[in-house]
């Protein structure tokens, strides 16, 4: 068994050497192949990502009245955490309101001399209540239009982003089945180039195979080189794109830190990511490469 | 050492390839079977190596009835059958040594055993110094003499060769023959598939003639009659 794959693996070997062109193309097109759609992946996520941070960046306040009292606050609160929809609450205190009021025009002497005359602190605490989606906004504001609350609430800041973050949602529905589309398209043309240039390699060796067999080579004689030959060509293929795609990651990066305040780059994606993506790229590259290689074969080994 | 019996081949209703051949061939017996193109000699061969199987009738070698052979028999029938083909068949992308040993190798033939043999065979078909060489780099009779080498490496029984000569001018067909010869000399049984007349009429062993697909004459010290 140990003789009979390690002459299996020479043979491999020996044929990748002496069809130096043939290898060397079809390494190329699965590389290609890989930055495609490694590229794709690319889009898919930074899109994610400024999806993401637009919808971080949604909240909505409610305004209290000045003579609200901490108990209702909390009971608001309390009621509202209630919700699977809602990820975080921050409450402000009246002090806290006044004292940021303060802090924001603190420039302007006229305001805080408004602000004097009033006497007292006349704002209200106030909720900054985070949904999971934007779209869950409309069901808090629905829970809370009952007499109850609504004596309570003086305003509620979302009002006018109604509108905005409709628009990010249909955004972020067309690319998301957008993304699916092309993941889906690419997955096809994908499959119709590896069938189709593992195809071709045989084909060329067509003569060989039907010798092979004349002289008493068994299917696993036959077989085995081309198992081992997509085997290596997977792996320098995916080394080869991944060696690539960081490469371009690098010159990427310092251009996706400007757009993503947050600190997000795509190395730091990929590199946390690195087993599923590439394992998952190897993967599906070398059952492609193996299926196409032994329904292009099969023809052959009837000989 | 080869027998057939009612042996019948049809690709479709047109096309007949043989039609009830009965034949034995003993072990040690040099036969050529000769008939102009088309009368199912390479039929025949190919019947032999179980790259064809009859449509009717049974097919014995060495008293193996192959008629209904599995494909996975089939590289072990191969491996006890040497096979000379026209064309030569040799692996472009190996060298003449290579050629040869890979017979040997798919049948897990030991290396050390490999190393010993394969220079043994080529010395025996006068490549010795040129097993370094690819096909390509080989003249015809060359090249059909490295066919040779290959088909000997497994100490075959039974050597078949198909139109051996036929890419071959005269001077390298002589040579080949002589070969073939020898190495009926030493017991192997040779089965010659040709329509070259003068190397029939020179050999002066058994003949028999195909035409049509059916055995029209079988001649134990024959000439070539078409």
């Amino acid at each position: 068994m140990f003789v009979s794959l390690w002459r299996v693996t020479k043979f491999a070997f020996q044929d990748l050497g002496r069809n130096l062109g043939l290898s060397f193309m079809t390494v190329f097109i699965l590389v290609l192949m890989l930055l495609s759609v490694n590229m794709l992946w690319s889009v898919d996520v930074l899109t994610s990502q400024a999806v993401g941070m637009v919808k971080e960046q949604i909240n909505v306040s409610l305004y209290f009245k000045a003579e609200a009292i901490e108990k209702d606050v909390q009971e608001v609160n309390k009621y509202l955490g209630s919700f699977p929809e809602v990820v975080k609450i921050d409450t402000q205190t009246r002090e806290d309101v006044l004292k940021s009021f303060q802090d924001r025009h603190r420039a302007n002497a006229e305001v805080l001399q408004a602000l004097d005359e009033l006497g007292g602190n006349p704002f209200g605490p106030t909720l900054v209540v985070k949904t999971r989606e934007p779209q869950d906004y409309k069901k808090i504001f629905t829970a809370l239009a009952v007499p109850e609350y609504e004596n309570l609430i003086e305003a509620k800041s979302f009002d006018g982003q109604e509108v905005g973050v409709e628009k990010i949602q249909n955004i972020t529905n067309r690319v998301e089945r957008l993304g699916f589309g092309l993941a889906l398209l690419f997955g096809i043309i994908s499959f119709l180039i590896i069938f189709n240039t593992i195809r071709v390699a045989i084909y060329t060796q067509r003569m060989e195979i039907g010798i092979k067999r004349l002289v008493g080579a068994s299917s696993w004689f036959i077989r085995g080189p081309y198992l081992v030959e997509s085997i290596f060509f997977t792996a320098l293929s995916v080394a080869i794109s991944a060696g690539l795609i960081y490469f371009s990651l690098r010159l990427l990066d310092p251009y996706l830190l400007i757009v993503f305040p947050n600190g997000f780059t795509l190395t730091n994606y990929y590199n946390s990511h690195i087993l599923l993506l590439f394992g998952a790229q190897t993967a599906v590259v070398l059952l492609l490469t193996v299926i196409s290689s032994s329904l292009a074969m099969r023809r052959q080994l009837k000989i | 050492m080869i027998k057939l019996e009612g042996v019948t081949k049809i690709y479709s209703q047109t096309s007949v390839g043989l039609r009830d051949i009965n034949l034995e061939i003993g072990a040690g017996e040099f036969v050529s079977i000769v008939g102009q193109s088309g009368t199912g000699k390479t039929t025949l061969v190919k019947i032999l190596i179980a790259e064809e199987r009859p449509t009717r009738g049974r097919v014995n070698i060495g008293g193996w009835d192959i008629t209904g052979i599995s494909s996975d028999d089939i590289p072990y029938l191969r491996r006890q059958i040497g096979v000379i083909f026209q064309d030569f068949k040799l692996l472009p992308k190996k060298t003449v040594y290579e050629n040869v040993s890979f017979a040997m190798e798919v049948a897990g033939e030991p290396g050390g055993r490999i190393d010993k043999v394969v220079p043994q065979v080529l010395g025996v078909v006068g490549l010795g110094d040129k097993a370094g060489r690819y096909p390509r780099q080989l003249s015809g009779g060359e090249q059909q003499r490295v066919a040779i080498a290959r088909s000997l490496v497994h100490r075959p029984k039974i050597i078949i060769a198909d139109e051996p000569t036929g890419n071959l001018d005269a001077l390298n067909s002589v040579e080949i023959i002589e070969i073939l010869r020898k190495i009926n000399e030493f017991g192997t049984t040779v089965l010659l598939a040709t329509h070259n007349r003068e190397i029939v009429n020179n050999l002066r062993r058994r003949v028999i003639t195909l035409r049509g697909g059916e055995i029209v004459a079988d001649d134990r010290e024959g000439k070539y009659r078409l």
